[in-house]
């Protein structure tokens, strides 16, 4: 459904952050994107939804297609009528907005009666939304600021839903949570689901393809069990050594272990 | 305390107008954080094109007031799409300096067509008033009071109830966001220089009855600023009614201590305002969640 190929994205005009990087995500797909910070994840994200330029970003080549049709040059109001929308990292709520309101600007593209209907589908996948529908969305506490985010996306009734790492900062039940939801809304809906995420145990758990990025290009990728056998990703995203028990951190010599897809 | 009504009352009268141009202002800072150094120059243009339209067609004041209302619409977008939009993506102090530019150009052009002589804004109230005891109120005077009433009903609704008003505070609030959520921000810096601009056409619409018109009625706006660096930059409602304060209390402090005070006394209470809330009286503080 969505092609992502060989694309190159520069800030500044010098600064290249993403190089070559090359992903697809097929119908109802979970597919997983992991990485450390800065190796250029979330540009990859802001690049299909269209929102470099405000960082005076840039797509310089490769293709980006949603169905065969480029989404390279569109607006971002057009890139979330054509269903595909993002959960930014951190939330970003409109914090001095009601849940409510900021539920119904996430579907501020769609008619007034669709939106509405919208806000009831939100409130079935997060109850504890529908009870602070009120509030004003800056005091919720994190986990429920997480669920109005992704509520507030859904609201577009999105084909693709990008997730930016939304575990971050959250308590482990409230991710467990979180990524139940993501998951059932997978299978349910038929929705495509694209997850950036730190904490790559978690994301292997749910996706059913995964790729490594670092330093702006797709190292490896394939079927999470494949990703979860190699050396490699165990010991640098997994934190097992070959053993499959936790090493101590005094026996850990980085300098003599060199990440072999980066020779 | 006869003395003391009477001041307090045409305080008000004057104090309505500037909370009608502090609105303005509060708009567009909190739509697009810029803050608008032209807006009084807006209203100068509104009034004197008012001027013209009063003395080539003659029309009761609600209609003078319609018709300026469409025009200034017309302006507030012109503005934008001239001025304004090609500044997008700059630094928030560029488009501010774009608008003190456009302040001065505005200023250049009012005295090259309409000269630089005073003019009396004709209209079919004229001096008519009303007496409350002791207080007399031109006609035009309670129109603004009533005016200000309905701006500020108005926007309150707009910006509660409207998918656009909603769009606008999310905008003010978080832009990125709102550009993935799909709101169109672009157009909605334009309504929110559409609207303004509406708001500053009706306070010159005033102000050339009650006052007359002149080359420096730009100041006006400038006398206006206080209120909504009072009020909080981004708040709409704390101009309107932080406007009425300074009304007051520039008569009264000019009334009770002495003439030259009426300039500075709205700069001096701000000042003291300032240290104990730097956000203003009605501002948001910035929501901070631990």
């Amino acid at each position: 459904m969505l092609n992502v190929n060989n694309v190159q994205i520069v800030y500044d005009n010098v600064i290249e952050a993403v190089r070559d990087a090359s992903l697809s995500v097929d119908e109802g797909q979970i597919v997983t994107l992991l990485g450390s910070n800065g190796a250029g994840k979330s540009t990859i994200l802001k690049g299909i939804s269209g929102v470099l330029y405000p960082e005076d970003g840039d797509i310089i080549g490769g293709t980006i297609t949603l169905n065969g049709e480029s989404l390279i040059g569109r607006k971002p109001d057009e890139i979330v009528r054509s269903g595909v929308v993002m959960v930014p990292e951190g939330r970003q709520l409109f914090e001095p907005l009601t849940v409510e309101e900021n539920l119904m600007m996430g579907g501020i593209t769609r008619s007034r009666s669709g939106a509405t209907e919208a806000l009831e589908n939100v409130f079935d996948i997060f109850p504890r939304v529908k009870e602070k529908r009120s509030t004003i969305a800056g005091y919720l506490s994190g986990g429920e600021q997480q669920m109005v985010a992704i509520g507030r996306a859904l609201m577009s009734s999105p084909r693709l839903l990008m997730l930016d790492e939304p575990s971050l900062g959250l308590a482990p039940q409230i991710i467990a949570e979180i990524f139940a939801a993501v998951s059932d809304l997978s299978k349910q809906n038929n929705v495509s689901v694209l997850l950036v995420e730190q904490n790559a145990e978690l994301a292997l758990s749910i996706a059913s393809y995964a790729y490594i990025i670092e330093n702006g290009r797709v190292v490896m990728d394939g079927p999470p069990d494949k990703l979860m056998d190699n050396e490699d990703v165990k010991e640098f995203y997994l934190g097992f050594s070959e053993s499959g028990h936790r090493r101590n951190m005094r026996d850990v010599k980085h300098y003599k272990r060199r990440k072999r897809w980066l020779s | 305390m006869d003395y003391f009504i009477l001041l307090t009352v045409s305080g008000i009268a004057i104090g309505v107008i500037y909370g009608l141009i502090g609105m303005g202002y509060a708009l567009i800072f909190k739509a697009t954080s810029v803050v608008n150094f032209a807006h009084g120059e807006i209203m100068m243009l509104i009034s004197y094109m008012a001027f013209s339209i009063a003395s080539s067609w003659t029309l009761p004041f609600w209609g003078l007031l319609l018709v300026c209302v469409f025009i200034s619409a017309i302006v507030g977008l012109v503005i934008e799409r001239v001025f304004i939009r090609p500044m997008l993506g700059q630094d928030v102090f560029s488009t501010v300096m774009v608008t003190i530019g456009l302040a001065v150009m505005i200023r250049a052009v009012v005295v090259l067509i309409w000269g630089a002589d005073p003019l009396l804004l004709p209209t079919d109230i004229g001096d008519s008033g009303v007496e409350f005891g002791l207080v007399f109120l031109y006609t035009s005077q309670l129109y603004a009071i009533g005016l200000l009433a309905f701006c500020v009903l108005g926007m309150w609704v707009f910006l509660r109830f409207s998918r656009m008003g909603v769009a606008m505070r999310a905008t003010a609030a978080r832009e990125t966001t709102a550009l993935l959520m799909g709101i169109n921000v672009t157009h909605v810096y334009a309504i929110a220089w559409a609207i303004a601009a509406v708001i500053a056409g009706i306070s010159g619409v005033l102000l050339g009855t009650i006052y007359g018109l002149g080359p420096d009625l730009w100041t006006q706006g400038l006398r206006a600023f206080p209120a909504v660096i009072l009020g909080g930059l981004d708040s709409v409602f704390g101009a309107a009614i932080s406007g009425i304060l300074i009304g007051v209390l520039e008569n009264l402090s000019e009334g009770y201590i002495g003439q030259g005070l009426k300039e500075i006394s709205g700069f001096l209470v701000i000042l003291v305002v300032l240290m104990i809330r730097p956000y203003g009286l009605f501002g948001t503080p910035e929501i901070e969640r631990v």
